[in-house]
């Protein structure tokens, strides 16, 4: 007490001035640095925010993360790190870590143990699957898992919990790209590397805001630099984002028009001679019908859906089809659509013609987004079959039951439920329970008011998770804590196909544990551990499973060991690109070109919504913030979303930036926005980041989804914009309030 | 992992940077595609008249913040201080929109504002390396470097009581590694580079750039490579993002109460109502004062250190002088009770001498004080009407005291013992048209102010019109003027005990306002971010 007093009293003359605390001291890696970011120990490991794959270092002293460093050794960053990345390790102390199993008891979360968390999980579900079927459970994972933790839970959902309704929030994601590669290629796989956007003539992004989302693929890119290849960049976005500045060509395309763009585009190829007839001959079929059907959409029809100039349009065929590599990538502007899956093969179909896949520079790529999205689309058991199998072929089945040592018909012959059909069994009441895993859909799933009336219709909801309280775990019934990215071992897989090295670095807090060993334990309460994890001790027993099971496939993890991957920086499976002898995984083994109409996007906007609004990402924040929220830096950085609106539209409804405003649409309401007047987005749309809880986008989003890939259209719905009235104003006071809790908790911490 | 990163990417080309797939091998041999970047940190030693300076390159920038997260990293900073801070500037009509982003740390001028204001020579611009550092272990917290920068480069950190910078990562480029921000970012646009001192004087167009307060201030050294043939007109993204400054609570106190101790005396040495029971209140009030602004320091146990530099720095000079106006009023205040209880030799003489040097002391502080807020980087301090209102308050406040202190002066002088003591001319009295005269200067002053603030060129000194303008300050600006208005009703009703209070509340309101009001020059920042009181 007195010392604390002298303390305070020091403190207040400014005789201690923290001198400690803000030391610099010799790192002997890294040099001159604060003395509290100084380690004892720095541990390989990958970045667990998004899919470009990042290697990093973590550094630790005492079982703390103390610094993250890129790792120069790895092919994909070089060494850089996005801010994220780069005070990753913030995330492993943060307060809002989820610590102790918690079950609703009389209506409150209170903690109890382990066993009883697993106990009442596993007694429950099978409670329920007795009164309405096993299929009346519903699971929905995730892209943040580890592989090996992925193909854990598939076989524990389908072969111990009994119901295909198994689905990640991948399909929130990359679905589109999954169901346009199978479509067009006969299988799941993105063909190229990042190494092809150093080596292509012409990049083309289409609705890919790398600088936001994925920054550290920008220097492939750059053009500037001394040595670098020239080369042109064209960037499709109806926004002037971030990436659309570094472009040479951006053609700020009406919304959803990309279809006319690429099947524009494929015309004035055929038309002018530029596409690769042998390639076309020899590898592909549909081409004639294609031919014809693209007959129409001539530059001027194309100009007219597009909102370009038939020259804009002109010069761009040119600059893709005389290039001698072209590659084009994409992410969410694609695939957030209700023709996400066609869009993809619109794509491919400009990359077939022109022979510009299976080759150094040339391909049609996806930029996934979540750390391990690519692992669970290779190992996971929802969609498809694990290692790229599919449910309809019976060899594939078969495949498997004996690898696993099973009865063929234990495997299921068609898919079940897609994650949005899986809410939609729930207010259906054919989804009794519901499991949720790293994923958190009160924010990231579309038009939450049907969500909320879904989860609040189950009987039994189940979040597991590494924070809490999230917006979702906070309505569970049972909240199981998990280790997250930094606590647990075992294998991502990136954008480009890089299967990476995940390490531990710390020990999760409180009683968290890995996703792993919850799976296992839950396995062990159903009685199937023996059965389907035989001898399995940790996730590397996993690994070598999935090594079998993908043997011999696309994705073929046999090739390399865990060690291998760690020494190598990661391992490509399938190589540099995929598809180099031209022969596709289709029963022929040729690839498909589909004729892909152009449809306008489901809610136009009218006289009531008169603005269409589109959503995204802000490079300081990841998803639905459960993790970055918690890095006060970055939270600092952007502590609230914003709303984005032509100065024209601006004057007309005669606001002025900063002003609180209300986006309206007929599903919902989202108040107290910030006003950003900017000329970065077009006139008639508004955009506003969907990071945001406190003001959720999905709110008033769209529940309209591809019927391919199950993807929801989170890009283009219809709104009304008002001035915000006082009382729905949530008070400054209040949200610096909550921000000096925040702080003092970590004072309290530290 | 010794080697610093980017020479690591970029120096061999046989490293995982040349991939190539099998296909692809006859393209690539002819194109090499990775070639060797020339080192982001300067080769060679530094030649006498040269510094090292930053060279941002803002087409390569792509605005990722990773420099800013690297910094508050690299030197374990809290997550509301930023020593390297992202700006955004944006121009055109959509589609032909343009944005470009500014990253900055400090530009270690040639002519650092900072340093020569600083009161405790915490600052020093090193001879070898050109780098503007600061050195907490001597900054006693005053802020005023904070105010003299017009890039709001310095920054307080309450959590220790003193200002941090951005050093260039001193420690680092020393030993032969790139500061933190130049290893972080992805796109190489920050790199270090050599400055001819002399050159750089004669020409610093390059530091230049829209959204960057002008170079020429302080000879910013950064520079600036910007979009060639970018034909928009730039503006910040932040333009209306207008936050108010913090209070200075300690501040709008001591420089309102100092205004009014020098005020009181002046009238009354002017009045030839200087007494010993008056001299001992001032004196009082002025002690309580000085102790009130070491309160602003964020090391108050080091405030004698502010004298250091009166050579130099206006701060040093103001506490230099209330330090002798202070000496010279216990002075005057002792002998003025000498001279009534016990005579000794001198005391007269001294008493005469005090009488004049106290109030010039006291009015050459308040000037000096003023002179502190005339700074280049705070437009809306830096004009004429901030001497004018330190003075008229000065006036204002005094000429409100005196009928007051006749008020209790003439009930001492009813008690036998201190008859003597205030030997008061019965019907003494102080005319309340000065009062009236001097606070109608004093509202006068401000609002000839206001409406030259609404009405200027620049940016910095509009915004603080308008930040007067908003729904938290009206008010405030509005009941500064009323205060003044009710102590001249009050003094008119012969009521001196509520003219007094309320002329000093109107100061201090309108004090309040000229420290949060101001508007500094900074770059461009962000759209969004934290609102900070």
């Amino acid at each position: 007490m007195k010392t604390a007093l002298v303390t305070r009293l020091k403190r207040f003359a400014g005789i201690d001035t923290q001198r400690e605390k803000y030391a610099y001291a010799h790192d002997p890696v890294y040099g001159h640095i604060s003395e509290s970011r100084v380690a004892e120990k720095w541990t390989k490991t990958t970045c667990g925010y998004c899919s470009v794959g990042c290697g990093m270092l973590v550094g630790t002293r005492d079982n703390r993360a103390v610094a993250v460093r890129g790792n120069p050794d790895h092919p994909v960053n070089r060494g850089k790190l996005c801010p994220k990345g780069l005070s990753e390790h913030h995330i492993l102390s943060a307060p809002g870590r989820a610590k102790e199993p918690l079950l609703r008891k009389n209506g409150v979360l209170t903690p109890v143990s382990w066993e009883e968390a697993i106990e009442t999980m596993v007694t429950r579900i099978r409670e329920i699957q007795q009164r309405h079927g096993n299929e009346s459970l519903g699971v929905v994972g995730t892209g943040q898992l580890l592989t090996e933790e992925c193909y854990t839970l598939g076989k524990l959902v389908q072969l111990g919990l009994r119901t295909r309704n198994n689905d990640g929030n991948t399909t929130l994601c990359m679905a589109s790209a999954v169901s346009g590669y199978k479509l067009s290629f006969g299988s799941d796989g993105p063909p190229g590397s990042y190494a092809d956007m150093e080596t292509a003539d012409v990049i083309l992004l289409i609705g890919a805001n790398i600088a936001d989302n994925h920054p550290i693929l920008c220097h492939r890119v750059d053009r500037s630099s001394p040595g670098t290849k020239p080369r042109t960049l064209i960037v499709v976005d109806p926004r002037v984002t971030k990436t659309a500045m570094m472009a040479d060509v951006h053609l700020a395309v009406k919304p959803r028009s990309d279809i006319a763009l690429l099947n524009g585009i494929a015309h004035i190829l055929i038309r002018e001679g530029l596409i690769d007839h042998d390639y076309i001959e020899r590898h592909t079929t549909g081409f004639k019908e294609f031919a014809e059907f693209v007959s129409t959409f001539t530059p001027e029809h194309v100009a007219a859906v597009t909102g370009l100039t038939e020259q804009q349009v002109y010069e761009t065929a040119l600059l893709y089809g005389r290039a001698r590599s072209a590659f084009i990538g994409w992410t969410m502007g694609v695939n957030h659509s209700t023709q996400g899956a066609v869009t993809v093969a619109a794509i491919n179909n400009l990359a077939l013609i022109t022979g510009n896949i299976g080759r150094s520079g040339a391909a049609p790529f996806s930029i996934t987004g979540q750390c391990n999205a690519m692992g669970t689309r290779e190992s996971g058991f929802t969609a498809s079959l694990p290692g790229y199998r599919k449910f309809d072929c019976a060899e594939d089945r078969e495949d498997l039951a004996r690898i696993w040592g099973i009865s063929v018909d234990r495997i299921p012959s068609a898919r079940g439920l897609a994650y949005p059909d899986i809410i939609e069994g729930a207010v259906q009441g054919k989804i009794r329970a519901l499991w949720f895993i790293a994923t958190n859909p009160a924010v990231s799933f579309p038009n939450y008011n049907l969500l909320k009336h879904a989860l609040g219709n189950v009987e039994f909801l189940i979040v597991q998770d590494g924070f809490h309280p999230t917006p979702t775990s906070e309505l569970a019934d049972l909240v199981l804590p998990a280790a997250i990215w930094g606590e647990k071992e075992g294998t991502y897989t990136n954008s480009e196909r890089r299967v990476s090295k995940v390490n531990r670095v710390v020990s999760p807090p409180g009683s968290a544990r890995p996703d792993f060993d919850i799976f296992l334990d839950i396995a062990d309460r159903l009685g199937v551990r023996d059965e389907l994890y035989p001898g399995w001790q940790n996730s590397h027993d996993a690994f070598l499973e999935f090594q079998r099971v993908s043997a011999g496939r696309m994705c073929d993890y046999s090739h390399f060991t865990w060690k291998q991957i760690e020494e190598s920086n990661g391992l490509q499976w399938g190589g540099e690109s995929l598809y180099t002898d031209g022969n596709f995984a289709t029963p022929d083994g040729r690839a498909r070109i589909l004729t892909v109409p152009c449809d306008p996007f489901v809610e136009q906007p009218d006289t009531e919504y008169g603005f269409i609004l589109n959503t995204g990402r802000t490079v300081e924040h990841w998803h639905t913030r459960t993790k970055t929220a918690e890095v006060e830096l970055l939270n600092d950085m952007v502590p609230n979303a914003w709303l984005e609106m032509n100065p024209v539209d601006a004057s007309r409804l005669d606001l002025k930036p900063h002003d609180r405003v209300t986006v309206r649409s007929r599903r919902g309401t989202v108040v107290d926005l910030e006003l950003r007047i900017t000329g970065i987005i077009a006139p008639g749309q508004v955009f506003m980041p969907f990071h945001f809880s406190e003001t959720n986008s999905n709110i008033v989003t769209l529940g309209a989804f591809d019927p391919i890939s199950r993807e929801p259209n989170f890009k283009q719905c219809a709104v009304r914009i008002e001035r915000t009235a006082m009382r729905d104003r949530r008070s400054s006071g209040k949200r610096l309030k909550t921000h000096t809790s925040n702080l003092k908790e970590r004072t309290e911490l530290t | 992992m010794p080697l610093p990163l980017h020479e690591l990417a970029h120096s061999d080309t046989s490293s995982s940077i040349v991939r190539l797939t099998q296909n692809g091998l006859e393209v690539m041999s002819q194109e090499p595609v990775a070639e060797i970047v020339s080192s982001l940190i300067p080769k060679r030693q530094l030649a006498a008249g040269e510094q090292y300076r930053f060279h941002f390159d803002m087409t390569k920038c792509i605005g990722c913040r990773s420099c800013e997260v690297a910094c508050n990293e690299q030197n374990g900073n809290p997550a509301d201080l930023r020593w390297r801070r992202i700006g955004e500037i944006e121009g055109g009509t959509w589609p032909n929109t343009s944005r470009y982003y500014l990253s900055m740390g400090c530009n270690h001028c040639l002519s650092a504002d900072c340093l020569r204001g600083c009161p405790v020579d915490a600052y020093k611009k090193d001879p070898h390396t050109g780098i503007v550092l600061h050195s907490a272990e001597a900054c006693i917290g005053c802020q005023y470097c904070v105010w003299n920068c017009p890039y709001s480069v310095p920054q307080f950190n309450p959590e220790r009581g003193v200002v941090g910078k951005c050093d260039m990562c001193h420690g680092r480029l020393t030993s032969g590694l790139e500061p933190a921000c130049v290893n972080a970012c992805p796109e190489n646009a920050i790199e270090i580079e050599i400055v001819d001192q002399l050159g750089w004087r004669s020409d610093h167009a390059a530091a230049n750039a829209p959204g960057m307060p002008n170079a020429g201030h302080t000879l910013s050294t950064t520079r600036i490579t910007l979009p060639e043939g970018a034909t928009a007109q730039f503006e910040r993204v932040d333009i209306e993002t207008i936050r108010s400054e913090h209070p200075h609570w300690s501040l709008v106190w001591m420089t309102s109460l100092i205004q009014l101790s020098v005020g009181v005396l002046g009238c009354t040495v002017l009045s030839r109502h200087a007494n010993p029971i008056v001299l001992t209140l001032i004196f009082a009030l002025t002690v309580f004062t000085l102790n009130i602004s070491v309160l602003h320091l964020g090391r108050p146990a080091y405030a004698w250190r502010a004298l250091k530099m009166w050579r130099r720095s206006w701060l040093s000079r103001e506490v230099l002088l209330f330090g002798l106006f202070f000496a010279a009023l216990t002075l005057f205040s002792a002998a003025s009770w000498s001279v009534v209880v016990h005579p000794f030799f001198g005391t007269r003489f001294l008493l005469a001498a005090s009488k004049v040097i106290a109030p010039v002391l006291g009015v050459a502080g308040i000037l000096a004080s003023a002179r502190i807020y005339l700074v280049p980087a705070r437009p809306a301090w830096n004009t004429v009407h901030t001497p004018i209102d330190f003075l008229l308050s000065s006036a204002v406040l005094g000429c409100a005291s005196m009928p007051l202190l006749l008020h209790v002066s003439h009930a001492l002088d009813a008690l036998p013992q201190l008859g003597a003591v205030v030997a008061m001319d019965k019907g003494a009295s102080f005319p309340i048209s000065l009062f009236i005269l001097f606070s109608a200067l004093w509202m006068l002053n401000h609002i000839v102010r206001t409406i030259r603030l609404s009405r200027s060129a620049m940016y910095e000194l509009r915004a603080s019109a308008s930040l007067l303008n908003t729904d938290s300050l009206r008010g405030a600006f509005l009941v500064s003027f009323a205060f003044m208005g009710v102590a001249i009703l009050f003094s008119l009703a012969n009521q001196p005990f509520l003219a007094l209070p309320s002329a000093f509340a109107g100061v201090l309101t309108a004090r309040y306002l000229f420290f949060v009001s101001v508007v500094p020059l900074n770059m461009a920042l962000t759209f969004v971010r934290t609102t900070r009181a």
